[in-house]
């Protein structure tokens, strides 16, 4: 059964880019949010296997969106893609119980290793 | 930018940057290449707001921008809109890329806020070009990176700059 996945990123490229690498896998795009409040908004109806969330978004950004959706339910499996995979930003996603980083521009591989530890 | 790392430092890893954000991108290959741009331009822009003061603005031909974003979202067209998006998102890692490599260099952790979208030519205000950085691709479209820095204050400046 195919896992399915709630992208949140602001930009519509990101997006064709996720759906590019997903084809063919076993991952299902569930639903597409634009900024960290509407994720949580449409986390719970959703319920999604994992969300992929970018981090630097108009509005709140995606370590407090993911801060939120953990507090309301510490088992949601949540891979930040971002630009941002360094330092700070890195140490605060892994504080936060965030399950893996992807650094943007991302590849395959290296996308559907992290999904498979997040989800493990 | 304000670390330790050399003017040929931070160009190297500029260019390395550009050239590989863009080719994974959008499929297109920039190299630096001394030659004017045209008149219909576009402009992103991000500021550096924690470790470093400075920015960095990527102006390019509108028609190079449009191709990328037709390439990116697999479309015969785009709309200015989607030439925005994909302007936004592509300068957006390319920023974290520069950021990356400097934080390895350097240790600096630096942050950055959302990319502005511009149609033509923006500077900056206040703001001063430390350096360029040009490119043209295969059919002679082309971009320029900008490194920028806060301009100093001059002496006299608040009594009137007299």
């Amino acid at each position: 059964m195919s896992k399915r996945i709630m992208i949140v990123d602001d930009s519509r490229l990101v997006r064709v880019q996720l759906e590019d690498v997903l084809k063919g896998t076993d991952y299902e795009v569930a639903a597409y949010c634009r900024s960290g409040e509407e994720a949580i908004e449409q986390y719970e109806s959703v319920k999604p296997d994992l969300v992929t969330m970018d981090i630097i978004m108009r509005g709140m950004d995606g370590l407090d969106a993911a801060e939120i959706i953990l507090k309301k339910d510490p088992d949601a499996r949540i891979v930040m893609v971002s630009s941002l995979a360094y330092g700070d930003t890195f140490d605060r996603a892994k504080a936060i119980g965030a399950r893996g980083f992807v650094e943007k521009p991302f590849h395959r591989e290296q996308l559907e290793q992290v999904f498979r530890q997040a989800l493990s | 930018m304000n670390t330790a790392m050399t003017r040929e430092e931070l160009e190297q890893i500029l260019d390395q940057a550009l050239q590989d954000v863009t080719e994974h991108t959008a499929g297109v290959r920039l190299r630096q290449k001394d030659q004017p741009l045209g008149q219909d331009l576009c402009t992103v822009h991000i500021t550096f707001d924690a470790g470093l003061s400075t920015s960095l603005t990527l102006c390019a031909d509108t028609a190079l921008l449009a191709r990328m974003a037709c390439n990116s979202f697999h479309e015969e067209a785009v709309t200015p809109e989607d030439v925005e998006e994909f302007s936004n998102e592509y300068f957006n890692v390319l920023c974290g890329k520069v950021a990356g490599a400097i934080f390895r260099a350097t240790q600096v952790s630096a942050h950055f806020g959302p990319p502005t979208f511009y149609h033509g030519r923006y500077e900056p205000e206040g703001q001063e070009a430390q350096f360029v950085l040009t490119y043209a691709d295969e059919h002679s479209q082309g971009a320029q990176l900008i490194h920028h820095l806060a301009r100093p204050a001059q002496d006299g400046a608040a009594a009137g700059g007299t």
